[in-house]
């Protein structure tokens, strides 16, 4: 493939959806071309994660392992999909097994490369790291999809006014410790003045256990980190009812809705009595489309959220796929 | 704190669990993958129950203050023993001359004459608040039992003093309301002393037919600022689970091969593999029980909510 045709592809990738060319251009130099033989294995379940693959012609099948030494296909990806980016991101290892439906050509691209696109203080990387947080949103909000299609039945969590009566109930309070958050794993590696400049952004609220703060369908009202406590995330459908994520002290949750615009794909309950950052819708907004250093901070915070989330949600479809 | 592993399942060599994969219990005393700055060096103890044995319903008991990498006795037992259920742990203590290192702390615990044994992976802040009022809610004979200084041994107690008879079998169900009995009293108490920091509090509690095993913790995200524990508190405490046919090697590797009904079980603070995809990591806040029938393993987890 030429140069201008890379170009020309990666150009209708979606997640490079804004590009200029020049930027597409300065990407293709540095993508390589594979072709993956039919029912060939790109990479399994758990092996660490050296690249990420832009199809271009063909399809991937992507499978979970499941207990009694099983494997579940999750969904499949044609041209201008990408797979693989969640274990580049976070250095982990591959969320799922990889396999080609049938003979497949795609652009690799290294984990070293897709750092260094992300790593720049320059609009190009801005940008690409909020269309990193869409594309991980759309695979969140597909995992999730999947997961209620698995357990049946029509929603059934709390109304959006209890999640409305939470947020307005919420009781303000000052910041928390300092010497504890600096020890929070989260935030070791941000620039100080950056990470200070994020923590004073929001206000911070104590919220007894037990209340709704998000109502799956509903729009959201803020973007929550919790400092401490834990916040559940569930879904919850006829009589059944399945967390799908806990967010621990350093854990945001609420965003999915401010990132894309859809509704909250999941209701959050506090497991424990929690002190949380609260970033109202505008203040996140104005945070998540900026382009200094809290914003940085707000961009790395929320991807690493959306990989974390990502790999926590694996587990109940992993049970569940399991039990069908 | 600690690291737990629990077998239940076909006859299996213990040398598997403990020395032979690249993320054994041994190896996670001194190089744990999924705690931070902790290593779980103050002592090994394990109960293997093994039906071919005489008097199969003891368990077969091992402890020792020692490193168990460097322990031969362990290492040539374990070769040879292969029990149908094992509950074993690597015990580790704050860096701090208040800690003691002794056989009596070692888990599990099992007091003479119970069936029941007992292994702890967490802590209990602020134990020393709420140890004596512990007394009232545990019966005397078994009180007398206790002989070390940790909160895990009270634990144990308590458990055994909410079963009917605490010196019977108890059946699965049971020893799982008794374990979240122990839970309630544990919230109670705390709750009337004004403790509210986080307490991990896994556990495995067993009689060698049946498992109970706990992911839960008190108060999770709760920290003094300057605790010494924060860092590896932070992330809710690990267990994870894998269930099959048999946990065997298979291409160089070692899995939980498949099996349906499943006939085998291992829970485990970390995956026994680095490379983990047969392994599942247990829910935050919730309870598997296990039982060994003639029709295979019969499994379950449920939310814990206490």
């Amino acid at each position: 493939m030429s140069d201008p045709d890379t170009v020309g592809f990666l150009a209708t990738v979606p997640l490079l959806d804004g590009r200029d060319e020049a930027t597409l251009a300065d990407l293709a130099r540095i993508l390589r071309l594979r072709t993956i033989a039919k029912d060939e294995v790109v990479w399994r379940q758990g092996e660490d994660g050296r690249e990420m693959l832009f199809v271009v012609e063909g399809a991937l099948s992507a499978s979970l392992h499941v207990p009694g030494n099983r494997t579940v296909e999750i969904g499949r990806a044609g041209p201008g999909d990408t797979v693989g980016e969640v274990a580049l991101l976070d250095g982990g290892p591959h969320t799922m097994s990889v396999r080609a439906v049938k003979t497949t050509t795609a652009f690799a691209l290294g984990r070293v490369d897709l750092a260094a696109l992300l790593a720049p203080q320059d609009p190009a990387a801005f940008g690409l790291r909020r269309a990193v947080a869409a594309l991980l949103t759309a695979r969140h909000r597909n995992q999730l999809a999947h997961l209620a299609d698995s357990l049946g039945g029509d929603a059934a969590g709390p109304p959006a006014e209890d999640a409305d009566r939470a947020f307005a109930e919420l009781e303000y309070c000052g910041p928390p410790d300092s010497r504890y958050v600096r020890r929070m794993a989260t935030f070791h590696d941000f620039d100080p003045l950056a990470l200070w400049g994020f923590l004073t952004s929001g206000s911070y609220a104590r919220c007894p256990r037990g209340r709704t703060l998000l109502a799956e369908g509903a729009p959201s009202t803020a973007c929550y980190l919790t400092i401490n406590g834990a916040v559940e995330q569930v879904l919850a459908r006829g009589s059944r009812r399945i967390r799908v994520g806990l967010a621990g002290p350093g854990r945001a949750f609420g965003y999915e809705g401010l990132v894309d615009g859809g509704p909250s794909p999941v209701t959050a309950v506090t497991r424990e009595r929690a002190l949380l950052l609260v970033l109202p819708r505008d203040r996140f907004t104005t945070l998540f489309h900026g382009e200094d250093a809290v914003a940085r901070v707000v961009l790395d915070v929320i991807q690493r959220e959306l990989v974390a989330t990502l790999r926590q949600t694996l587990r109940p479809h992993a049970r569940l796929a399991a039990s069908i | 704190m600690c690291r737990i592993l629990a077998y239940l399942g076909d006859p299996l060599p213990v040398h598997h669990l403990l020395f032979d994969t690249d993320n054994s219990l041994v190896r996670q005393s001194y190089r744990p993958r999924m705690m931070n700055t902790f290593l779980n060096l103050a002592g090994f103890g394990m109960k293997a129950w093994d039906p071919a044995s005489l008097r199969p319903d003891e368990p077969f008991s091992y402890r020792a203050t020692t490193l168990p990498s460097f322990d031969r006795n362990l290492r040539f037992l374990s070769a040879k023993v292969a029990p149908t259920c094992v509950v074993a742990h690597v015990r580790g203590v704050t860096y701090s001359d208040e800690a003691v290192v002794g056989e009596t702390n070692l888990h599990p615990f099992h007091f003479p004459g119970t069936r029941v044994v007992l292994a702890h992976n967490g802590h209990l802040r602020e134990f020393r608040r709420m140890r004596y009022a512990l007394v009232e809610h545990i019966r005397p004979e078994l009180a007398q039992r206790i002989e070390g200084t940790t909160d895990s041994e009270w634990i144990y107690a308590l458990v055994l003093s909410q079963l009917a008879d605490p010196f019977g079998m108890p059946d699965t169900r049971e020893l799982a309301d008794a374990t979240a009995a122990a839970l309630r009293i544990l919230r109670s108490l705390r709750v009337e002393r004004g403790i509210d920091t986080s307490s991990p509090v896994n556990l495995c509690v067993s009689t060698g037919r049946s498992l109970v095993s706990t992911r839960f913790s008190f108060d999770y995200g709760w920290y003094p600022p300057e605790d010494e524990m924060l860092e590896t508190d932070l992330p809710y405490v690990s267990l994870w689970y894998a269930i099959g046919g048999e946990y065997a090697r298979r291409d160089g590797g070692w899995e939980m091969t498949d099996g349906d009904p499943a006939r085998s079980l291992i829970i485990a603070s970390e995956p026994l593999t680095v490379d983990h995809p047969g392994w599942f990591e247990v829910p935050e806040y919730s309870m598997l029980t296990a039982e060994l029938s003639p029709a295979g393993l019969e499994f379950e987890t449920r939310d814990l909510d206490v």
